[in-house]
């Protein structure tokens, strides 16, 4: 599999859609990366093994080799791109900065490893360096070594980086090592904003007000949340931060309830739900005017709008039909069809970034709350989750591969990750009381070094 | 390299020297796991040609403790206040925001107390019970404030003194995972302001 686009036109891409404010979303479909990913989606698909021969960190007290090589190891695991060998397996000891010698690689090679990694790490004041090799198997080829830098305290942000190249590298898509998840999490009895890496570290206090603050999203080019923060006991705002500053500002004031809040994935509008009209109907907002329009009249509850990945298209709740169901319509309130039929409590819908699936909350036949597919057509449905817990608010990982959502298997309300077959189900957050609401943020913009040194 | 990229390279490079000058005259460490001695100083990063830096790009926001002090003391009065007025909560069903008879029933006396109380207003918080989604029950909350609502202007109190909210399943009242519970969480919860 050869990327398509050329270096070039990749790193053009990623800075024009930088500048416009946009997220990945359009790049990845237009790149034909979207074939890429059809095929890694196949049952039989090949995953490309990989060994990570080690980070040789010189004895440093932190012992940062060890750390990098287990985030890096989870990392290319967790891509579902990589198998990753056992690399006490491989018999290729690091000795010092040299490469390992030819033959031991090729050797490893020979007992069906295809990939191998290793890398140096050592200390330039305040800063980490982290210098990494790649042995690539199909071209029997060490390949111009990258040094990554930055400060000791993001060692794990550093390894992050590394993995994503390599998926880039073998995909030509971003990888989501270095995506976010935002959340709500109860402290002190309040529901305040939080943010945490992918994979559930770092976890950082976004909101402090002792009150509530509800429905993230992420702006496309991930620079802004945007959610529903209550001001008073009656009033809310639908509020915008910059992730940047911290700086906080009112986007939708309207009278009611103001919840819900969707980007489009061009960062133009925001679509919510309010309930000015007396019931919750859906509009979008332009982001530079501020102009309304409203998608939705009806006199039943319609909320949680959510974007095709088009920006054509909007899922999202409504209980015109009785219970809750997911319904489709056009971006301008037009063409409003039902999409969900099974059951009777159906809510919560989040298009996948490919645009093939609807994730939703649906109630089982044993009346609980679990994470289902739908296909946009309806077509096609799965259930993904089972067992007795309210599952809730599913959110997409940008390659489309992962869903988080909350759940209350383990007792309390925790966030989950689980692939988008339904399989490797895992814990990210296990402290506190409750944490619910994820909203994981698009891929990080950067340049996709894909190189076509796979040869089949 | 592309030239685009060239370009870009070397204005982030301008920029990374001109902060950093002093940090660049500083020998850079091999990688080669050689011990560095840990520096008292804090000296300033630098990035030289060829390398990428990894960097948080997430300032976490600042704290409002103010006005989350604020906030919280005001709500601990209307407690307060509420709790010696005798104004009584009205329950609800599952999935439901129809008031039934002991709805009513606790109704008539709220209302009865409003009348004899004519300068005083409320908050009637909506609540839900844990199950269904969050986004859902913060709509079904509403409803069930609102129905309160209705029912009390119904009896010729005047809506303006009769705030609504809904805080969904986001504020319960109980944490098991029972029906006692849930009884307890479906809730229209009226509240004095004191302001």
């Amino acid at each position: 599999m050869t990327p398509r686009m050329t270096r070039r036109s990749k790193i053009i891409a990623g800075a024009v859609l930088g500048l416009a404010g946009a997220g990945m979303l359009g790049s990845i479909l237009e790149s034909g990366a979207a074939d890429v990913y059809l095929e890694a989606a196949r049952p039989d698909f090949q995953k490309v093994p990989i060994g990570i021969l080690g980070f040789q960190d010189g004895s440093l007290p932190s012992r940062p080799g060890k750390e990098a090589a287990t985030v890096l190891a989870v990392d290319l695991r967790r891509s579902q791109v990589f198998a990753v060998a056992d690399a006490s397996k491989l018999g290729i000891a690091l000795n010092g900065p040299n490469a390992p010698e030819k033959q031991k690689l090729k050797q490893a090679v020979g007992s069906g490893v295809k990939v191998l990694v290793w890398g140096t790490i050592g200390t330039r004041d305040p800063d980490y360096l982290l210098d990494r090799f790649v042995y690539d198997g199909g071209s029997d080829e060490i390949g111009a070594s990258k040094r990554y830098v930055g400060s000791a305290a993001l060692l794990r942000q550093i390894t992050h980086r590394l993995a994503d190249e390599l998926v880039a590298r073998y995909t030509g898509e971003p990888g989501i090592a270095r995506t976010r998840i935002a959340y709500v999490s109860e402290q002190k009895g309040a529901r305040e904003l939080f943010i945490m890496d992918y994979d559930g570290h770092a976890p950082r206090q976004l909101t402090s007000d002792g009150f509530l603050n509800l429905t993230p999203q992420w702006s496309p080019d991930r620079k802004f949340l945007v959610f529903t923060s209550y001001q008073s006991r009656t009033r809310q705002n639908i509020e915008i931060v910059d992730l940047s500053t911290g700086k906080r500002s009112p986007l939708v004031s309207l009278a009611g309830l103001n919840i819900t809040p969707a980007m489009s994935p061009d960062g133009t509008k925001l679509a919510f739900a309010t309930s000015q009209d007396g019931n919750s109907e859906i509009y979008t907002m332009e982001m530079q005017t501020k102009a309304l329009q409203r998608l939705t009249v009806h006199s039943a509850g319609d909320l949680s709008p959510s974007w095709a990945p088009t920006g054509k298209e909007i899922a999202f709740t409504s209980d015109r039909g009785g219970g809750p169901q997911i319904y489709l319509m056009s971006a301008d309130g037009s063409n409003v069809r039902r999409l969900t039929f099974d059951g009777d409590y159906n809510a919560a819908p989040a298009w996948s970034p490919r645009g093939n699936w609807v994730a939703y909350v649906c109630r089982s036949e044993q009346r609980q709350y679990k994470i289902c597919l739908i296909s946009p057509d309806g077509q096609k449905r799965a259930q993904l989750t089972s067992g007795q817990s309210i599952d809730d608010s599913p959110s997409w990982s940008p390659d489309g591969r992962h869903i988080v959502f909350s759940s209350t298997s383990g007792g309390k309300t925790q966030l989950y990750m689980i692939n988008s077959d339904g399989k490797e189900m895992e814990p990210l957050t296990s402290s506190g009381s409750h944490n619910s609401m994820p909203a994981w943020s698009s891929a990080e913009i950067q340049t996709v070094d894909a190189q076509p040194t796979e040869k089949k | 390299m592309s030239r685009a990229c060239q370009t870009i390279g070397a204005v982030m490079m301008a920029g990374c020297l001109l902060v950093s000058v002093q940090g660049c005259n500083k020998s850079v460490e091999g990688t080669s796991g050689s011990k560095t001695t840990e520096q008292a100083v804090v000296k300033a990063p630098v990035t030289l040609p060829g390398e990428e830096r990894v960097s948080d790009d997430i300032v976490v926001a600042k704290a409002e403790p103010e006005a989350a002090r604020q906030r919280t003391e005001e709500m601990r009065q209307e407690a307060a206040a509420t709790a010696g007025t005798g104004l009584q909560d009205v329950f609800f069903g599952y999935d439901s925001w129809t008031i039934i008879d002991s709805g009513k029933q606790a109704l008539g006396a709220d209302a009865q107390w409003l009348k004899a109380n004519g300068g005083k207003a409320l908050t009637i918080e909506g609540h839900c019970d844990e199950r269904g989604t969050q986004a859902y029950n913060l709509v079904l909350g509403e409803r069930r404030a609102k129905a309160v609502r209705s029912y009390l202007t119904d009896m010729g109190i005047d809506a303006k003194r009769l705030a609504v909210a809904s805080y969904g399943k986001d504020r319960p009242f109980c944490r098991d995972h029972n029906e006692d519970c849930y009884q307890q969480n479906r809730r229209g919860h009226l509240v004095l302001r004191v302001k």
